[in-house]
């Protein structure tokens, strides 16, 4: 009997947790029309869409977003740039969202992205560099609750 | 050419199938703007209202039905004549007889299940677009 349970089981405990993550497809990623090129790459990675608005952040909207940046240099150019034009939020859902998110994004430095990485292809700059993603399981909460309530994620 | 606005809704299919990717491409590279989008998951009100002109048809209720089978992506899309632009990309309603390369030959099932919504005019557009956002949501491309 715990035999029959074991196997029934084991591909459960083997497979990965399915997370949620919090996207943003940034305003240059909006400005230059690559909505669809985005959200395809995570389509076809196992990533699902699970909620998603177009909004524009108001530079107090993405100053508290971006908080844990404060003290940082660049903080108020990042404000500035994420403001200054709509963006897309996006809950995506999938086994292990988080690292897959990331690993589909590529590094922050377009420069030091590997190739065919989002921010390789579609990002000038370190600055400008067309996605966010949650660093973390306890950011991605923090991110997801910033832009959906619970009725707007399905 | 002035900017000209439209709705569009990639229906329940459409998002069940991941398909989102790949309709707005479709859109951004036929020079149509996303300026709004939501998903939200229709309710059987919000769904009879908004097909209320098909209300004695006899598809109506299967419409309705499937319409709130799963969630939508409700977008405002602009653009030079976006809503004849949207037509042109989306194809006939019948997928059989949409032309290739369409949204509907390439993605679509049936005529019930044909991935996308879009305004037959831009006196419904106005409406249509009214019935899902307010002004706020609307967001003008400042870049």
């Amino acid at each position: 009997m715990f035999k029959f349970f074991y196997c029934l089981m084991l591909p459960l405990l083997l497979s990965a947790a399915t997370e949620q993550t919090l996207s943003i497809i940034k305003p240059d990623g909006v400005a230059n029309h690559h909505i669809g090129d985005i959200i395809q790459r995570f389509e076809k990675n196992g990533l699902r869409v699970a909620a998603m608005r177009l909004v524009k952040l108001t530079s107090e909207q993405a100053g508290s977003f971006y908080q844990e940046h404060k003290e940082r240099p660049f903080y108020r150019d990042l404000v500035t740039f994420m403001s200054s034009g709509p963006i897309v939020a996006l809950v995506l859902e999938g086994p292990d969202a988080i690292a897959k998110n990331r690993e589909l994004m590529g590094a922050t430095d377009p420069k030091k992205a590997a190739p065919g990485t989002l921010r390789a292809d579609f990002a000038k700059s370190m600055d400008q560099n067309t996605v966010h993603g949650s660093d973390s399981s306890t950011s991605a909460i923090r991110e997801i609750d910033f832009f959906f309530a619970p009725y707007q994620i399905h | 050419m002035t900017a000209q606005r439209t709705l569009s809704i990639l229906k329940p299919d459409a998002v069940g199938k991941n398909h989102i990717g790949d309709i707005l491409s479709r859109f951004e590279k036929g020079g149509l703007k996303v300026v709004a989008a939501k998903m939200k998951h229709l309710s059987k009100g919000e769904a009879e209202g908004f097909y209320a002109v098909h209300k004695e048809r006899p598809f109506f209720k299967d419409l309705v039905s499937f319409m709130t089978t799963g969630p939508v992506l409700v977008l405002v899309l602009e653009g030079p004549n976006a809503v004849t632009k949207n037509r042109d990309i989306m194809g006939a309603t019948d997928p059989k007889k949409a032309d290739k390369g369409t949204v509907r030959a390439d993605f679509a099932q049936s005529i019930d299940e044909n991935c996308v919504h879009g305004s037959d005019s831009p006196e419904n557009a106005c409406k249509e677009i009214s019935y899902f956002f307010a002004d706020t949501e609307i967001c003008p491309r400042t870049r």
